[in-house]
């Protein structure tokens, strides 16, 4: 009876060890360790964070959260998210073998590598490349870094990407443990702010690339791409001389970055709004964004002509649902309130139409360019050539 | 240890007692831990000549402190990095990783130039350099290195000293 007695004893004080053993959960897994309580976990569930440690994977409970938490500090702080991308965006890169006789003469100004902040032109010998920061760049981030938490997103590799944060982040204070790249990403070819520890309804991102972002669309402010080297030029298909060969670069005051930050300003501003009244942890800046861009081209309504290809239906065009995203009427039958005519011919009867009834006629890069510079841009400065088949 | 034919000279002795150092110091096993120094080597046995190679292998009998973590032990570390998730501090060779689940839930994560975990009074602070006293709850050893999974989160554990304070 007593040995019974005993044995039930040592029964409930083992089945109550592997209960507490058992009720843990197992938020996150490092190193092959849970980091709740230590054990041993061979699960290979949940999301993989290699760019916080090279073996960490955590469950979606414990992204979510960490992401809630993590919101409620930045708020607090009066902080929003910002994703930035790398190549064309903040920079551009090229392979030393693909420097053309034009651009030689950079060889020689690069900076050190050891005083990243005094230059913008960088040799990086072991990744055999060249580096140029986007004019501004500095300013940019240090100005950013007050009203946003910000992350590198790349789809290079890491040893590049940890190279390039270093250039931009010299004193490691704005990346640390914050730089994504290739192999962190869940999906092939795609980014996604799954490895973001923050609410998608705080990221805004900031890319010149829209189809890796499939899934984010609204949370993307697409940037004009920075072509600085030849390679870069030639990359996307332009047959001109790129900055370097001719010696010139992006204003510095006037340029993408100094633009897309008065921008971000002014979202941000209108999110922490006190007199909006609700709750900052229901707001979403998803919506900030579509409301700043709906007033770019607010008032305008455009008729288009010789722009589409005959028989695509019109309303799925990408220019058709940029002047829309940035809040112009489009319509396909001119009418007294038509304002703008787009067209890539002069020659066009709605071309005619518009000079004669004294309303606009600008070519479709009046549209890109309000969708770059997030201002509506003079008229006149993009005229409609009159095409050499005319009747 | 293995050795080759045409180091054999007088100072041979010395050449294996170097290599041995070299090979072994720093190394890691499940059973012993972290080799950190050989102390003193007891015995060079007969040196076996290995078939078809210029390859000596001697059996080496040696002392050396190792340093191996176990689980509950209470350690003192050097936080090394600290993020949302919680921080990275060194005891010696050791990598130990503390979660936020297990920093007291009074602490918040502060980030900035230089992220730490702050009380909300702000008297007691993580940050890096900052020596913590932690336990380890988790260890997991492979071939160069020892990680653990350590806690602040029980009586007497936490920050030791303050890189920031002055006296």
């Amino acid at each position: 009876m007593d040995e019974l007695r005993r044995t039930l004893s040592e029964l409930k004080h083992l089945r109550r060890a592997s209960i507490e053993k058992d009720m843990c959960t197992h938020p996150g897994v490092i190193g092959g360790l849970c980091i709740r309580c230590g054990q041993k976990v061979d699960d290979q569930s949940g999301v993989a964070f290699g760019y916080i440690h090279k073996d960490l994977r955590l469950g979606n409970d414990e992204v979510a959260r960490i992401r809630k938490r993590d919101f409620k500090n930045l708020l607090r702080q009066k902080k929003l998210y910002l994703v930035l991308d790398l190549d064309h965006t903040l920079l551009n890169s090229t392979r030393l073998l693909d420097i053309t006789p034009e651009e030689e003469y950079l060889r020689s100004q690069t900076h050190a590598l050891q005083e990243p902040l005094k230059g913008s032109l960088f040799r990086l010998d072991y990744l055999h490349m060249l580096t140029k920061l986007r004019p501004f760049v500095r300013t940019f981030l240090k100005e950013a870094s007050n009203l946003f938490e910000m992350y590198i997103y790349t789809m290079g590799e890491r040893a590049y990407a940890m190279e390039m944060a270093k250039l931009l982040d010299p004193e490691n204070v704005h990346f640390n443990s914050k730089v994504i790249a290739q192999g962190d990403c869940t999906q092939r070819h795609q980014k996604g702010l799954d490895v973001v520890l923050g609410h998608e309804s705080a990221v805004l991102i900031l890319d010149d690339t829209e189809p890796v972002w499939v899934k984010h669309k609204d949370n993307l402010i697409l940037m004009e791409r920075y072509n600085f080297f030849a390679s870069s030029c030639r990359q996307f298909g332009f047959n001109c001389k790129s900055l370097s060969e001719l010696k010139s670069d992006e204003s510095e005051a006037d340029g993408a970055l100094a633009t897309v930050l008065e921008v971000l300003k002014q979202i941000h501003g209108m999110f922490f709004d006190q007199k909006l009244g609700d709750n900052l942890v229901d707001r979403d800046v998803r919506k900030v964004l579509k409301t700043v861009r709906m007033e770019v081209l607010k008032g305008c309504k455009l008729v288009f002509s010789r722009v589409f290809p005959t028989k695509f239906q019109a309303e799925k065009h990408q220019l058709w649902k940029m002047a829309e995203q940035l809040g112009a009427l489009c319509t396909t039958e001119l009418d007294p309130s038509v304002t703008h005519v787009v067209s890539t011919d002069a020659g066009t009867e709605k071309s005619h139409w518009a000079v004669r009834e004294k309303r606009f006629l600008v070519h479709p890069r009046w549209i890109e360019a309000a969708n770059y510079l997030w201002q509506k841009q003079p008229e006149e400065n993009f005229p409609v050539k009159q095409t050499k088949s005319q009747l | 240890m293995q050795f080759h034919l045409r180091h054999f000279d007088r100072d041979l002795c010395d050449k294996l007692v170097a290599k041995l150092m070299k090979d072994v110091e720093g190394t890691c096993s499940g059973r012993h831990g972290f080799v950190v120094a050989i102390t003193g080597v007891e015995h060079v046995g007969k040196g076996l000549i290995r078939d078809g190679t210029g390859f000596v292998t001697f059996p080496v009998k040696y002392q050396c402190v190792v340093f191996r973590p176990f689980k509950g032990e209470i350690l003192e570390a050097v936080v090394t990095m600290v993020n949302k998730m919680g921080f990275f501090a060194e005891a010696g060779p050791v990598q130990i990783f503390v979660s936020n689940h297990l920093i007291p839930d009074d602490m918040e994560f502060q980030s900035g130039d230089m992220p730490n975990y702050t009380t909300s009074d702000g008297s007691v602070k993580i940050q890096k350099d900052s020596e913590v006293r932690l336990k380890i709850i988790g260890t997991r050893v492979d071939a160069t290195e020892i990680f653990c999974i350590g806690t602040i989160k029980d009586d007497f554990l936490g920050v030791i000293s303050d890189p920031g304070a002055t006296f």
